[in-house]
This record gives structure tokens, sequence and C-alpha cells, in this order.
């Protein structure tokens, strides 16, 4: 089953990654949706339910990162999508806040390809049914 | 390059195209901060505001294995967190050493490559260590030596031959990539013409159908890879602006006024051929508004300004075109001089018509000063810009009001290599005319063209005009041609000629091909280009039409 997959980041050089990162290997042919603010990003979310995982920016201009997960987490918007939180050199603190809003991991810059991809091998290994 | 160890090399160009607009906004206002400060405003907001873009930067240049550049802005990041905390270090130290390393971080992105030199980097990072551990404290002793220091490793970086190497070294390949697309559009043309020819003979069917829908298909992906391909020759306008904030912040001193850069459309997009050429330009204009237009202090004062001049350098889009404006809020031009210097130079100044200002002030030799600076002062005058934006396929103008202000504004072409022309035939050859400096196309009745002087001349909108035939200026006549049955009205910077041709063939965007492929041509060639049917046609330089017309007079 091709994945899917939300980008949320105010950088168009980190689409241009994220695309990089989902053209290849056991990923390639995934569909990957991009948004560059959190609000933004919030309405791609309620939109599709069936996303394999989001990649969610901390620092933005209009809703950031942390502000998109409490909004999710109130409004309870699909809570069975993995969002990881994605920061620049972040302290433990960050981490422990992200965390707490509801980010599922934490993902610090720089990070290479197959970071990405072990996320998303432990997102699928959560996800499948256990029964 | 360093491809091979990131897996994000190939974004290399991306990199540039997202940080260097944002490193020139973090560089420009250290040194509006610098400014500020002197004058006793603690600028809050714009040491906050600042902090986004430094730290976009930094996740940008680490994701790229830029290591250069992520620790000028993490130490860029660490000195603004301290002086966010603690006010009182807000002084010149400070701001010199912000100034410095906006500075560096903008040539460092400007230049992205894997073999960067990583010395400077980490000779900035090392004195903002030195600076942090002094709590922000200036070293007292060697504080003059290494501001001067500063000023000139501020001065060194712009040099314009070192502006975005990297795309340069890209851009060759892009040119290789146009030329083979010009290749591919010839090829289209005449598949497109055979299928044509072909297409009544031969029985209608599927095949004829799919034949048919290729042909079409193919061109629109041509089309597609041309317009891929223009704006992937583009670069922000920003990438010029930059150079001059620091170059205003230091004309000013020297010439002992105080002088602010406002810039706006930073933002607008240019072939980076466009982009290369204009820099000297307009460092000439802003040069021109800071020792000539922007008053002493003492003046300004008298004549109820604020003590600090602005010049104001803004970019916008506008119609296929970018619109650029190069004004200063100073004393404007003095006409009257203008006008007297301009009558001793000779130039005719008809009775009863007063000839438009911007006819006369860009005029050769003709210099607006009244004194001789050291800066403004070497020989150049607004007649050598004037040429330079007319070679781009630009226009230029000027307006002014005595004690308000000068305003330049340029208008010139997004890209260089793919021009709006007129596609004109003469003794059944084509050429192209850019369409930028066309006026008016006129159709030539045989009494309206009289000779004066061995010179043709025709009545136009109510004066007289310089008409040349096209064939004698391309050495194409032969005998004594048929009269020809259209001129085209050529103008720039004022200067109007009209050229006499035999057909107007209609309008066309078209691919230049190098200046190499006008080798051997006459002079008013400045280029060549292939038509949509295949055929070379050569590409008129307006400009050099123009200055023939003066030449031969």
């Amino acid at each position: 089953m091709p994945h899917s997959f939300l980008v949320i980041d105010d950088s168009k050089l980190h689409h241009q990654m994220y695309r990089l990162i989902f053209g290849r290997g056991a990923l390639a042919g995934s569909t990957v949706y991009y948004a560059t603010n959190g609000r933004e990003g919030y309405g791609l979310l309620a939109a599709h339910p069936e996303l394999t995982m989001v990649l969610l920016d901390l620092n933005m201009p209009e809703m950031n990162g942390l502000e998109m997960l409490e909004r999710r987490r109130a409004e309870a918007m699909h809570p069975h999508v993995p969002i990881v939180l994605v920061t620049t050199e972040g302290t433990a603190e960050d981490e422990a806040r992200g965390r707490a809003a509801g980010a599922w991991e934490y993902l610090r810059k720089p990070f290479q390809p197959a970071d990405v991809e072990r996320l998303v091998l432990r997102a699928l290994a959560e996800a499948a049914p256990t029964s | 390059m360093g491809d091979s160890e990131n897996p994000f090399g190939e974004l290399l160009q991306d990199y540039v195209l997202e940080c260097l607009p944002l490193a020139e906004q973090v560089a420009d206002a250290f040194v509006e901060l610098e400014r500020r400060w002197r004058e006793g405003d603690p600028a809050d907001t714009l040491l906050t505001s600042l902090a986004g873009r430094l730290h976009t930067v930094k996740g940008n240049s680490a994701m790229m294995g830029l290591v250069p550049m992520r620790e000028t802005a993490h130490a860029l990041e660490d000195a603004c967190a301290l002086l966010r905390q603690q006010p009182e270090c807000r002084n010149d130290e400070a701001a010199s050493l912000l100034v410095a390393g906006g500075s560096l971080l903008v040539d460092l992105v400007r230049d992205a490559s894997a073999e960067l030199d990583p010395a400077p980097a980490a000779r900035f990072v090392e004195r903002v260590r030195q600076w942090l551990a002094a709590g922000g404290a200036p070293a007292a002793d060697t504080q003059p030596e290494r501001r001067r220091a500063e000023r000139r490793g501020a001065e060194a970086p712009a040099d314009p031959d070192k502006a975005a190497n990297v795309v340069r070294v890209d851009f060759r390949r892009l040119d290789a990539m146009l030329e083979v697309l010009g290749e591919g559009l010839i090829q289209h043309a005449a598949l497109a013409e055979a299928y044509r020819a072909l297409a009544p003979r031969a029985r209608a069917g599927p095949e004829l159908a799919r034949l048919d829908h290729a042909v079409v298909a193919l061109e629109k992906t041509l089309k597609r890879l041309e317009s891929t391909l223009m704006e992937t020759r583009l670069l922000p306008i920003s990438t010029v602006f930059a150079r001059f904030a620091r170059m205003v912040r230091d004309t000013a001193e020297a010439e002992g006024k105080r002088v602010r850069l406002v810039t706006a459309g930073g933002e607008t997009p240019l072939d980076k051929a466009v982009l290369d050429r204009l820099s000297e330009p307009l460092l000439h204009l802003i040069t021109n508004a800071i020792v000539h237009g922007i008053e002493g202090g003492e003046v300004r004062r008298q004549g109820g300004k604020p003590d600090e001049g602005s010049v104001r350098l803004e970019a916008a889009p506008q119609a296929g075109r970018v619109v650029i404006r190069v004004s200063d809020d100073g004393r404007g031009l003095n006409e009257q001089a203008i006008r007297k210097k301009a009558e001793a130079l000779g130039q005719e100044l008809r009775d009863g018509e007063t000839v438009p200002l911007r006819n006369l002030i860009f005029l050769p030799g003709l210099s607006t000063a009244e004194r001789v600076s050291t800066l403004a002062g070497r020989g150049v005058g607004l007649d050598v810009v004037a040429g330079a934006i007319h070679t781009l396929g630009g226009t230029i103008d000027v307006a002014t009001a005595p004690g308000r202000g000068t305003a330049f504004t340029l208008s010139l072409p997004v890209t260089l290599a793919i021009v709006r022309s007129l596609i004109v035939e003469i003794d059944q050859e084509r050429y192209a005319l850019p369409l930028a400096h066309v006026a008016e196309t006129v159709r030539a009745e045989p009494e309206a063209i009289r000779e004066i002087n061995h010179r043709g001349v025709a009545q136009w909108r109510g004066g007289l005009i310089h008409v040349a035939d096209g064939g004698a200026l391309l050495g194409t006549a032969r005998g004594r041609p048929e009269p020809r049955r259209y001129y085209v009205v050529m103008s720039a910077g004022g200067k109007r000629r009209g050229l006499l041709v035999d057909r107007l063939v209609g309008h066309q965007d078209v691919v230049v091909k190098g200046l190499d492929a006008a080798l051997g041509r006459p002079d008013v060639v400045s280029g060549t280009t292939i038509l949509g049917d295949g055929r070379v046609a050569c590409i008129l330089d307006a400009v050099r039409i123009l200055e023939g017309g003066r030449r031969a007079g």
C-alpha cells in the first residue's frame, strides 16, 4: 500500500529535501502533501486521516508547530496519525514540551534521509494491528 | 562538491535562492541596528525580529552540511541572544561585530559550495566566542584598529565578480541547455511544417490523428521546458541590493553625511545575466545620490528636513518587465544649470519647445556635479549609466523637484535570453528589433520622407526625425532599392530615429544566441536568433542604430 505523508515547513528548501527523501528506496511512490504553516498543515491533516506520518517544523509564521499540536489535541483531530516535531538544535526542554503537546517523535536538524526512513518504519510497526 | 557526502547536495542552488535573501535581510538589519543604537534607540523589535531568519539560515545550512554558514549563523544567534538580555552591551563594538558577521554570512551563502574556505568563518566564530566570554565587553585596547579592519573586511566581498559564483558555473550549463532547446524548437518547426504539407494528401485515419496530437504535444512540452529553463535563470534582485547597504554606510561616512538606504521589492526575480550587469549602473546612481543629491546636515536642517537623508532603492515586476527606482530626498537637480551646460555643449534646444530634462541629463559630458568629489567625480557620467541600461534592453527616466529630491526610474527586461521582438524584413532578410526600443511603426508614404543634407528626414508626431535606410545600415542594399514601405521609429534615452524596412512580419519572443554568433556581422547586429520557421535572423541593436544616427550627423 502506498504511503502518504504531510510536510509542514515554511522552508521551500525543506520541501525539496523531503521530496528527495520520499522519492527514493522503499518510500518511492509515496504521496506527499506540503504546507508552509501550521494553519495550512492543520487543514491538510483534517482532510487526510490516511496519513502515514506528519513532519512538523517547530518555527513557522502563522501557526507554529507547538500551536498546531495543541490545537490538534484540543480538537482530537486524527490522534492516530503520528506527528514528528522537527527542530534545529532544540533543547531537551523543547523536546519535553513537544511531547507534552502530543508529538509522537522528535527530530533534530541536521538529519539524514535514513533517520526519516527509520521513523517511518517505526510508525508503520506501531500502527500495525497487534491482534 | 559535497554531493557525495550530502544527500541534499543537488539542492545547493535552492539553498542559495532561499537563504541569500534571508542572510541579506539579516545583514541589512545589523546595519540598521548600528544606526539606531548610535541614536540611542535600543531597537528591541528589530533585534527580535531577525532571529527567525537567522535560525532558518542556520537550520538550512546544517541540513546542507555547510558548516561555515551554520557556525557563523550560530555565533550571530548567540551574540543576538546576549544583546537581547543585556541592553547595556548595545554599543559600537557590538554593532561592528554583528555587521561584520552579517557581511560574512551573505558572502558565504552567496558563494555556497563544499570547497568554501572555512577560515574566515572560524575567525569570526572565535571572535564572537571571546566577545561572549568577556560578557559583551569591548576589548578596549584593540578596538579602533579592529574596527578599521572590519570596515575593510566588509568592503572586500563587494567585488561583483565574486557574486554568486556557484550559480555562474551552473549558468553556463543553463546557456548550453538554452542552445539545445533552441535546436529543439527549430526541429519541431520543421516537423510541424512537414506534417502540414503531408496532412492534406494523407489518408485520414488514427495514425494521422496520433501524429497531429504528437506534434501539438511536443510543442507544448518544448514551451514548458522553455519557461522552466527561464525560471531557473532567475535570481532575486536582492542579490544586487544587498551589496549597497554597507556601501551606502561607508560612502556617507566618507562624505560626512548621514544617509540611510531603504530597499523594497528585493524578492523581484531577474535573469542572472541582467543582474550581473545591473550592479555597476545602480552603484553609480546611488553614489551620485549620496554625494550630489543628499545635502549636508546643516543645509538639510535649514530646509526643514531630517538630518539623515534617505536613498530609496525599489524594484517591482511590471508587465513582464522589472521597474527599478533609485530616489533620494536631497536637493534635486539644478535644471537651469543643466540646460545652460547642454547649450554650451552645442545641444540644439529648439525654439518654442522645451526639451525635456530627460533628453539632456543623459548626454555625454554633462555632469550635474558642482564640485569634483573623490567618490563620484571619476568622470563617469549619467550617459554611461544610460548606455549600460540601454545595452540591457532597458530604459531610464528621471524626475526631479528642487529641494525635494531626484528619482531615476529604470525599466528592464526580466531576461536577456529571450527578447520580445518585432520581426521585420529588409532586402529579403528577416531581422528582430527588440520591442523595448520600438516606439511606433509607420507606413512610409513616398512623399513623407525628404532628404536634408543627404539624410532622410520624416515628420513624426509634430516634429522631425532622421530616417535611415535599413539596407544601407546592413550593407544589403544593392543599387537603387525600391522605396521601402514602412519605417520603424526606434527610441532610447530620448533619442529617436526611423529605420526603413520592406515588411513588418509580426511579434515574436526570440531566443538570443550567444554574442559570438554575431561576430563578423555589421555592428548594428547584437546577436542572432532562430525564427519559428527555422530561419536564422539577426537581432538589431537599437542603441547602435540610434548612435549611428548621431555619428552620421
